[in-house]
C-alpha cells in the first residue's frame, strides 16, 4: 500500500501552524492523518531548525533531523508577522482554514491585531489553539521556560532518578515535555473542530504546558492527594510513598530486563514461574510448597529476588523477556530506539516507512503511527518542507499574488 | 446533568481497566462522552483494589484515590459478557452506542466472540479501538506490557538517565497516560471521520508502538547517520546535547531533597545568572567566557552552580532567577503541585468532588480550556455497578421482569 494514495481521517481540514520546537510535533499529527498543514516560519526559517543532530553531522537549516520528524506531511512558507503586508496575508491564509495552531507568547498575537478576537470576528468558524509554557493567565505566565524547566516545575522530573538520592532527579529523556504538551494540544484542538461541526462556530483553545505536564506524573500526584505524601525516585521503576524491590536486572549479555514483578502473580503463575527456572536447575529453594502462601513471597521477596538475579546472569535479556512472556509475565527488555525498530514483530506489522529526500537522492526509515487505522489510514505524505519551499504555491498558487509581488515581498524580508 | 460539552451525545462503551484505556475515556468523559464502563466482579479492575484510600473500608472495590481520580465522569455497569445472556447485553449496548474501546490482550474480545466484524453487524458504524500491549497483528500480539515493560522495550528507557550507567529510565507508567492520549486521539479522528463519510472503523493501537513514535529523532540520527544513541555524553540525563549550552542541568538546594532545573541558552541568560549568583571572580574566567567554552568546561561549571545553589530555597531561587529571565524551575513534588503552586492554584486545577465512600477529595482538572465549550469535572468515579439499573432500563429499555430475570440468572 501507498501512503500517498490513501486518505486519512483528516483529510479536508486546513491547518495553519504558527509553531514553536514546543508545538511542531502537535503539527504533525494533524499532517499524518491528512490534513493540509501549512507551516509559517521567520523568513530565514524557524529556530527549531538549527536543533541538531543534523543529516551528516553538518549543520543545515534544511536537514536537522528532529526538524524533519517533527514536520513530516507539512507544506512550508515564511511569512514576517510584524511586516504589515504579512499581516494581511496572514489573515487572508486563516480565512480559508479550519484550525490556526500557534505557541507565541501570551499577548504576542493580540499586540499585532492578531489575537482571536480580531481572527474570529472575520472567521468565526476558526479554531484557533494557543500552546503556552502556562497558560494565557495567572501569576506564572510569562516565566521562562525550558524542556527542563517544564518537566521539572510539571512534576515528572521528581519521580525519575536513581535510587541514591546524592544524584538530583533525572527527566525521562526524547523531550517528552514538549510531546505531552503537543498531545493535549492536540485533543482540544480535535475538540473544538468537533463541536464546530454541530455549532457552525470555532473557538479558542487555551492549553497549557504546566498543566499537561501536571496530569502526566500518575500516581504520584494520588498520593498527594489522599496521602499527602510524596513518592520516592527509584531506579528503573515506579517512585512509591515506601520503597519497592528492584525490577531492572542485568542478564548474561550485560543488556537489562525490566518490569521484572512476581509479587502479585496468582499463585498458578508462580508455579510456572518456579517451573521454569527450574528446568536449567536454578530454582533454588523455591519449589518449597511454603511460597505458594502470597505472604510469604512478599515477606521474602529480597531472597527470591537473588534467584533471579542469579537465573538473568546466565540467560540473554532476550531469553529472559521471551521466557517471561511465555508465562505471561509482564517483563520487558530494555531496548534500544533503533533496536526495536528492527524487531521481527515490529516488522511483522510494517511499523516503520519509508521517506524520500529526492534532494538528497536518498530516503530514510522513519518511524511509523501510534494508530493503525482500519479504513483512514495514517501516512507519511511528503518530507518535511525546505525554508519557504512553498511560498509560490501557497501565495501565487491559493492567494493569487502576482509572483512579482512575491520577489518584492522577499526583497523587504516580508516573506 | 445539563453540562454539554463538545462530545455530548457521544456514547462510548468501554471494557478498558488499569491506566491507559481509562486514561483515553476520562479524556473523552470530560468533555462530555457517556462513558460506560462495563464491569464485572469476577474480573474486577485492580485498580479498583489497589492503594486504598487511608481509613476507608478494607476489601471495598470503592475506596482507591487512583480510581476515584482515573474514573471521574463515567458511568459503571457489572455484566458478565461471557455469560450468553450478558452477551446479549453488551450487543444491545453496541447497537446503540459509537465507540467501543478496550485494552485486553489480542485475543480477549474474539474470545467473547465481539471481534471488529461481530459488532459491524451490530452496528455498522460503530468505532472500535482496540489498546493492547504489542497490537492485534504480529508474532508477539499475545504478549502483554504494563507501562514499565512498554517504556523499555519502546526504546525510552533506555534514552532516560545518565551516561554509562543503567538506564533510570520512567518512575512511573509515562506510557499508560500516552497511550491513553493516543486512544482518545484516534477516537477523535475516527468520529470525525464518520461525520463527513458515515464509515465507523476498527483502529489497533499497541503501546509499545506508542513509545516508539515518541523517539523518532533518536531513530532517524540512526538510520540517517548510523550514529547510537548512547555514547560518551549521551543520554544527556539534565545536561542538552542539541542544542549544545551550559549550565544546563538540576543542582542541590538547601533542604531535604530540593533541587532546581536551570537552563542558560544565550551569553545574556548567562551573565544574567552571574549577576544572580553576585558575580564571582570564576564567572570571568575564560574557561566559561562562550557557551561554546561552558560546554567544554561543563563539569566544573556544574560544580560550581551547584555550590551556590545548595544553600537558596528552591521556590525562592526559581523566582529570583525568573525575575532575571532565567530559565529555571524548581523540581516539584506531588505535594508541590497540589498545595503550592501558585500557577496551578489560579487555574483552579486541583477541584474538589465528592464521593459517596471516600468523601470529598481533589482530582486533577484539565490543560485545555476550550472558550465555549470547556470540559467539567462533573461527579466522582462509579461505584462497582452503581449504573447498572438506569442503564438497562433507560438505555436498553428492558422491563421490570427482564431485568428481574437478569438478575436471577446471576448475569450482573
Amino acid at each position: 500500500m501507498n501512503p500517498r494514495q490513501t486518505v486519512g481521517p483528516l483529510t479536508g481540514l486546513r491547518v495553519v501552524e504558527l509553531a514553536d520546537e514546543k508545538l511542531q510535533y502537535c503539527g504533525k499529527l494533524f499532517a499524518d492523518l491528512g490534513a493540509d498543514v501549512i507551516k509559517i516560519e521567520q523568513p530565514g526559517g524557524d529556530p527549531a531548525r538549527r536543533i541538531g543532530p543534523f543529516y551528516g553531522g553538518v549543520p543545515h537549516p534544511d536537514r536537522s533531523i528532529p526538524f524533519w520528524y517533527d514536520n513530516t506531511s507539512k507544506r512550508g512558507i515564511t511569512l514576517n508577522l510584524a511586516a504589515s503586508d504579512a499581516q494581511r496575508l496572514f489573515r487572508s491564509l486563516i480565512q480559508r482554514s479550519d484550525v490556526l495552531l500557534e505557541a507565541r507568547p501570551p499577548g504576542y498575537l493580540p499586540g499585532l491585531g492578531l489575537g482571536y478576537e480580531e481572527l474570529s470576528q472575520e472567521h468565526p468558524r476558526l479554531v484557533m489553539t494557543s500552546l503556552t509554557p502556562f497558560g494565557q493567565h495567572g501569576p506564572w505566565k510569562d516565566l521562562k521556560i525550558s524542556e527542563l524547566v517544564s518537566m521539572a516545575l510539571g512534576g515528572p522530573m521528581a519521580s525519575c532518578g536513581y535510587d541514591d538520592h546524592s544524584v538530583p532527579p533525572v527527566r525521562g529523556g526524547g523531550g517528552q515535555g514538549w510531546h505531552v504538551a503537543g498531545h493535549y494540544a492536540f485533543l482540544g484542538t480535535m475538540m473544538a473542530v468537533l463541536r464546530r461541526q454541530a455549532s457552525g462556530r470555532g473557538q479558542w483553545v487555551d492549553c497549557s504546558i504546566h498543566e499537561a505536564l501536571s496530569c502526566t506524573t500518575e500516581g504520584a500526584a494520588v498520593a498527594a492527594m489522599y496521602e499527602q505524601k510524596p513518592v520516592i525516585r527509584q531506579t528503573g521503576r515506579h517512585a512509591t510513598v515506601t520503597p519497592s524491590a528492584p525490577s531492572q536486572i542485568q542478564c548474561a549479555d550485560g543488556r537489562y530486563v525490566a518490569g521484572v514483578g512476581w509479587l502479585r502473580v496468582t499463585d498458578a503463575t508462580w508455579e510456572q514461574l518456579v517451573a521454569w527456572l527450574g528446568r536449567d536447575g536454578m530454582a533454588m529453594d523455591l519449589g518449597d510448597p511454603r511460597y505458594r502462601d502470597v505472604a510469604v513471597r512478599a515477606a521474602e521477596a529480597g531472597h527470591i529476588g537473588e534467584v533471579l538475579e542469579a537465573y538473568c546472569l546466565t540467560h540473554t535479556a532476550e531469553e529472559v523477556f521471551r521466557g517471561a512472556q511465555a508465562l505471561g509475565l509482564t517483563w520487558g527488555l530494555v531496548r534500544s530506539p533503533y533496536e526495536v525498530v528492527h524487531d521481527p514483530h515490529s516488522q511483522d506489522r510494517g511499523y516503520t516507512v519509508r521517506v524520500e529526500h529526492e534532494d538528497l537522492g536518498q530516503s530514510f526509515q522513519y518511524p511509523g503511527a501510534p494508530y493503525v487505522f482500519g479504513v483512514s489510514p495514517w501516512g507519511v505524505r511528503r518530507r518535511a518542507p525546505h525554508v519557504g519551499e512553498h511560498n509560490e504555491e501557497v501565495y501565487c498558487g491559493e492567494l493569487g499574488l502576482p509572483k512579482e509581488r512575491l520577489t518584492l515581498l522577499a526583497e523587504y524580508g516580508a516573506i | 446533568m445539563d453540562y454539554r460539552g463538545p462530545l455530548s451525545g457521544i456514547r462510548v462503551v468501554d471494557f478498558s481497566w488499569i491506566v491507559a484505556g481509562p486514561q483515553a475515556t476520562r479524556i473523552l468523559a470530560d468533555f462530555g462522552a457517556q462513558v460506560i464502563r462495563v464491569e464485572y466482579e469476577g474480573r474486577i479492575d485492580s485498580i479498583r483494589m489497589g492503594n486504598p484510600s487511608p481509613g476507608s473500608a478494607s476489601g471495598s472495590p470503592n475506596a482507591s484515590g487512583m480510581f476515584n481520580n482515573l474514573n471521574r465522569n463515567k458511568l459503571s455497569i457489572t455484566l458478565n459478557a461471557v455469560h450468553p445472556m450478558g452477551l446479549e447485553l453488551v450487543k444491545r449496548l453496541i447497537s446503540v452506542s459509537d465507540v467501543v474501546i478496550e485494552n485486553f490482550r489480542a485475543h480477549v474480545m474474539e474470545s467473547w466472540g465481539l471481534g471488529y466484524e461481530e459488532m459491524a453487524k451490530i452496528r455498522p458504524d460503530i468505532i472500535y479501538v482496540a489498546m493492547s500491549g504489542f497490537g492485534h497483528t504480529g508474532r508477539h500480539k499475545m504478549y502483554s506490557t504494563w507501562g514499565p515493560t512498554a517504556q523499555a522495550l519502546s526504546g525510552l528507557t533506555y534514552m532516560s538517565g545518565l551516561p554509562g550507567v543503567p538506564s533510570a529510565g520512567w518512575g512511573y507508567s509515562y506510557m499508560d497516560h500516552t497511550a491513553g492520549y493516543y486512544g482518545a486521539a484516534a477516537i477523535l479522528m475516527a468520529l470525525h471521520h464518520r461525520e463527513r463519510t458515515g464509515e465507523g472503523q476498527f483502529i489497533d493501537i499497541s503501546q509499545v508502538e506508542c513509545g516508539m513514535v515518541l523517539t523518532g529523532p533518536a531513530i532517524l540520527d540512526y538510520s540517517v547517520n548510523g550514529r547510537p544513541y548512547r555514547r560518551p555524553g549521551n543520554p544527556p540525563g539534565n545536561h542538552s546535547t542539541h542544542p549544545a549550552t551550559a549550565p544546563h542541568s538540576t543542582y542541590r538546594c538547601a533542604g531535604e531533597d530540593r533541587w532546581i532545573a536551570i537552563s542558560v541558552f544565550t551569553d545574556t541568560q548567562w551573565a544574567a545568572l552571574c549577576q544572580a549568583m553576585g558575580n564571582p571572580a570564576w564567572c570571568r574566567e575564560e574557561r566559561f567566557a562562550s557557551r561554546t567554552a561552558r560546554v567544554e568546561h561543563q563539569a566544573e561549571l556544574d560544580h560550581l552552580v551547584g555550590e551556590w545553589t545548595a544553600h537558596q530555597d528552591a521556590r525562592e531561587l526559581t523566582h529570583r532567577l525568573q525575575a532575571l529571565e532565567v530559565p529555571a524551575g524548581l523540581v516539584q513534588n506531588a505535594r508541590d503541585r497540589v498545595e503550592d503552586d501558585p500557577q496551578l492554584r489560579y487555574r483552579q486545577f486541583y477541584p474538589e468532588l465528592d464521593h459517596p465512600e471516600l468523601g470529598p477529595h481533589k482530582f486533577e482538572g484539565l490543560p485545555v480550556h476550550l472558550s465555549e465549550t470547556p470540559g467539567s469535572l462533573r461527579q466522582a468515579a462509579p461505584l462497582l455497578g452503581q449504573d447498572t439499573d438506569v442503564v438497562l432500563r433507560e438505555i436498553l429499555g428492558l422491563s421490570d421482569a427482564e431485568v428481574a430475570e437478569l438478575a436471577e440468572a446471576a448475569v450482573f
